[in-house]
């Protein structure tokens, strides 16, 4: 179950289903929901570690690693088999790429930019929201394989996706209370692989692992005295940045990330009934660093690190990343606020380089052993 | 920076700079004074794509952020204010726009005899430009614990659709209610308020109008203005569009170019080679501009300068003053599409008759940048004219070596002559 979860994170076009066409989307934003209702394989489109090639020639390095390399995976042919792709507008960064696709992509590619708001509090906000997705939607229903969104279809798909959250959450748990169990780094893997799978199997793969894992956690255990920490960050192309921090002897508990948390929490947990609803949840759940006001992420970061009673917080930061480092100083100014020491590390293409991080990391751990909170 | 040694033209500077001072100088100091006790001028913050009609029509007083980049920029003087920024944690990465601001926010220092901006009673960032000045914005909020407004506009790749234009207009209809409550003054009467902010879209309208026809004259050969001139031009139509005061200067100065170019005056002398400019000037090295108008290079047009001739109302737009500022801002350069910017940049090599276009990629600005690398393939490919890109900034000289640009500049004369 989670080697098959695992797999398929690490190489979601390899783990298509066969029965029906494959939609590529970037961004936790775009509602997977609407993408199954159409009648498509949602398949949250990576980018693969290390330097990047073809796209070199259409985005500058002053773009972060991940839109670069996510362009170069599909100028690479990675979208071969995919019905087309579905972007978000987060930032600059992405934009760019989506655009540079658009150059680029072989003739009558379905390439459809979900223009969210940045904004999601105001008068006109859900309504324009609503018009956004529903827009999807009919697009969508365009596309080769594609099929009307039906009530019905939404209602069967929202509710898959839930209950896939909903393991995700007992996950999650598991991962606070006994991460010698369930690590952080593969908690985040198990999370990626739910978003490549087919999503009524990864749903199934995903609950027997939560009774499994929850049975595991209920047995007896010593405490194993490692600092527990939050990471706070975009998203990651890998879980190298986390295994890191856990060679480095602290343990990830909780997650701001884009794969994580962020993706999985929502605030209500009931099972919207229109497109309109759904939109108005995406709007509502925990925002990501390109949403404004900016307030309710810090808030949940500070809530999320009692709730989970972290020692402190490490900030991945993917390199050229706007959105992230803008929140940063702040963000980290409310965290040590709370006594929680932080550590800022850069991410590019994937990676943290990890000769230097490694020793700052284990300096941090060290000084979270001695109960450092002062600085 | 290293500066390495060249030669360069001396500028041939307009009668009208003379006044720019003045206006900037008025500018400025109207702002300190709306803050002194008992005056009851308010000032917002707002950025350079904000919808500053509806301010001024609220009679508060909009200062510009970004120009104030500019001119610490163009005094050579950003690199300390960056540095106090990135001790504070702002990455090294972000906008230099926004690290020289900050830092002169948080040190309270500044290049204005010495003064930070002057403190804002309320923040307006319109996201049609980018992302950064959404958060930067939110930074500044936090600094001064002051109201925040964010003008969020669709991305307009393919043009707008009606729904993307409702959310915005509806956007600016809760502007004039949250700039007025953040000014604390009861929101103005519908009829009244429209009245004067078409007085105001009147006057933007002229300075869009005179600035067209200023860029219409450029396209004389010799040109009457090059890139220095327009650059240091841009200040009235970025800072005072709105304003009686920025038609009556660009009257002046499309009067001076159009004497200009009944005597066959250029601005470069001796010029051979007609250039375009992509993105925003590198403030602090005037001198590679003047480097290639000692070569007979000139510039004949900007897209940065280019995109301020936009904002063009139309007596038509009176029906439905808001609306059309709803499409007008959502349709600025920095948010439309690849393929419309292409568009627009092959009219403008046409229109203005370029043999070259010289694309600065600035590290700081990703909205302006990204798209370049496709932009100067067609422009080479597709038009056959030379291209050059220079990578730099447009503040921060810690990002540019003069030296490896230098290089590239000859090499891209070279190619100018023997097309020529
Ligand atoms: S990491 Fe940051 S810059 Fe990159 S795509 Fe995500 S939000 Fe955009
Ligand atoms: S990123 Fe570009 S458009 Fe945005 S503030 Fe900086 S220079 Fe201006």
């Amino acid at each position: 179950m989670l080697e098959r979860l695992v797999a398929a994170g690490a190489d979601p076009l390899a783990h298509r289903p066969s029965d029906r066409p494959s939609l590529g989307y970037v961004c936790s934003y775009v509602p997977e929901e609407v993408i199954l209702a159409a009648g498509f394989h949602p398949v949250r489109l990576g980018a693969r570690p290390g330097p990047t090639g073809p796209a070199d020639s259409l985005l500058q390095t002053f773009a972060c690693s991940f839109a670069r390399a996510l362009l170069d995976g599909l100028l690479s042919g990675r979208a071969a088999g995919l019905s087309g792709v579905v972007f978000a507008y987060t930032c600059d960064s992405l934009r760019a790429a989506m655009e540079a696709w658009k150059v680029r992509a072989p003739a009558g590619s379905f390439i459809h930019f979900l223009n969210l708001p940045a904004r999601l509090e105001g008068p006109g906000v859900d309504t324009y929201a609503a018009s956004e997705v529903q827009r999807l939607a009919d697009a969508l229903a365009g596309v080769k394989g594609g099929r009307q969104v039906t009530a019905e279809r939404l209602a069967e798909a929202t509710r898959l996706v839930a209950d896939l959250r909903r393991s995700l959450g007992r996950l999650d748990r598991v991962r606070s209370s006994r991460p010698d169990l369930l690590p952080g780094s593969v908690f985040i893997a198990v999370a990626r692989g739910a978003q490549a799978l087919e999503r009524s199997e990864a749903a199934r793969l995903l609950a027997a692992l939560a009774d499994e894992f929850e049975a595991a956690a209920a047995r007896p255990s010593q405490p194993a005295g490692r600092p527990r920490l939050l990471v706070s960050g975009g998203y990651l192309e890998t879980e190298q940045p986390l295994r890191l921090i856990e060679e480095s002897g602290a343990d990830i508990v909780a997650d701001d990330l884009c794969l994580g948390w962020r993706r999985i929490a929502f605030a209500e947990d009931d099972e919207p009934n229109s497109l309109a609803e759904l939109a108005a949840r995406y709007l509502r759940r925990v925002p990501c660093a390109a949403k404004h006001p900016p307030d309710p992420r810090f808030d949940f970061v500070v809530r999320l690190a009692d709730e989970h009673q972290v020692a402190g917080g490490v900030f991945l930061l993917q390199k050229f990343c706007d959105p992230h480092a803008f929140d940063y100083p702040a963000l980290r100014d409310r965290l040590e606020a709370t006594g929680r020491p932080t550590l800022l590390l850069e991410v590019e293409q994937g990676s943290v380089a990890s000769g230097q991080a490694r020793t700052r990391l284990e300096a941090f751990v060290e000084r979270l052993r001695a109960g450092g909170g002062s600085s | 920076m290293t500066q390495p040694e060249r030669p360069l033209a001396t500028d041939l500077r307009l009668a009208a700079d003379r006044d720019l001072k003045g206006l900037i100088l008025k500018h400025y100091l109207g702002a300190y004074r709306a803050k002194r006790p008992f005056s009851r001028r308010p000032v917002a913050w707002v950025t350079s794509g904000a919808p500053v009609e509806i301010l001024l029509a609220l009679g508060i007083l909009p200062i510009y952020p970004e120009n104030y980049g500019a001119l610490v920029g163009s005094r050579k003087a950003a690199v300390p204010y960056c540095e106090s920024a990135e001790q504070a944690g702002y990455s090294q990465d972000l906008c230099s726009y926004a690290r020289t601001n900050i830092g002169s926010m948080l040190t309270g220092r500044g290049e204005l005899a010495g003064r930070p901006l002057p403190r804002p009673d309320l923040l307006v960032a319109a996201k049609n430009i980018c992302d950064v000045v959404v958060k930067w914005w939110e930074v500044t909020a936090r600094h001064f614990d002051c109201p925040l407004f964010i003008l969020d506009t669709p991305f307009a790749a393919d043009g707008l659709t009606p729904d993307q234009v409702a959310y915005v207009r509806g956007q600016l209809e809760e502007l004039v209610v949250v700039a007025s409550k953040a000014v604390r003054r009861p929101a103005p009467p519908p009829a009244a308020f429209e009245r004067d902010l078409l007085k105001v879209l009147d006057l933007t309208r002229q300075a869009t109008g005179l600035w067209q026809e200023i860029q219409t004259l450029r396209q004389a050969s010799p040109t009457p203005a090059s890139a220095l001139d327009m650059f240091t031009n841009l200040f009235p139509i970025v800072t005072l569009r709105g304003t009686q005061a920025c038609v009556d200067y660009y009257r002046q100065v499309r009067d001076e170019l159009a004497e200009r170019v009944r005597r066959g005056v250029g601005a470069v002398p001796g010029e051979r080679f007609r250039l375009l400019w992509d993105n925003i000037a590198i403030w602090y090295d005037f001198d590679l501009v003047r480097y290639l108008h000692a070569r007979g290079a000139a510039f004949v047009g900007e897209t940065y300068t280019d995109a301020w001739g936009i904002y063009q109302f139309s007596p038509e737009d009176e029906k439905d003053p808001l609306g059309a500022m709803a499409r007008q801002y959502s349709l600025i350069l920095l948010n439309i599409g690849l393929g419309t910017r292409k568009e627009r940049l092959f009219n403008m090599l046409r229109a203005q008759r370029a043999d070259g276009a010289v694309f600065h990629s600035c590290r700081s600005c990703k909205t302006y940048s990204l798209g370049q690398y496709e932009l100067a393939r067609a422009v080479r490919d597709e038009l056959g004219l030379p291209v050059l890109v220079l990578e730099a900034d447009m503040t921060d000289s810690r990002a540019y070596a003069a030296g490896p640009a230098m290089t590239r500049i000859d090499a891209f004369l070279e190619l100018l002559t023997s097309k020529a």
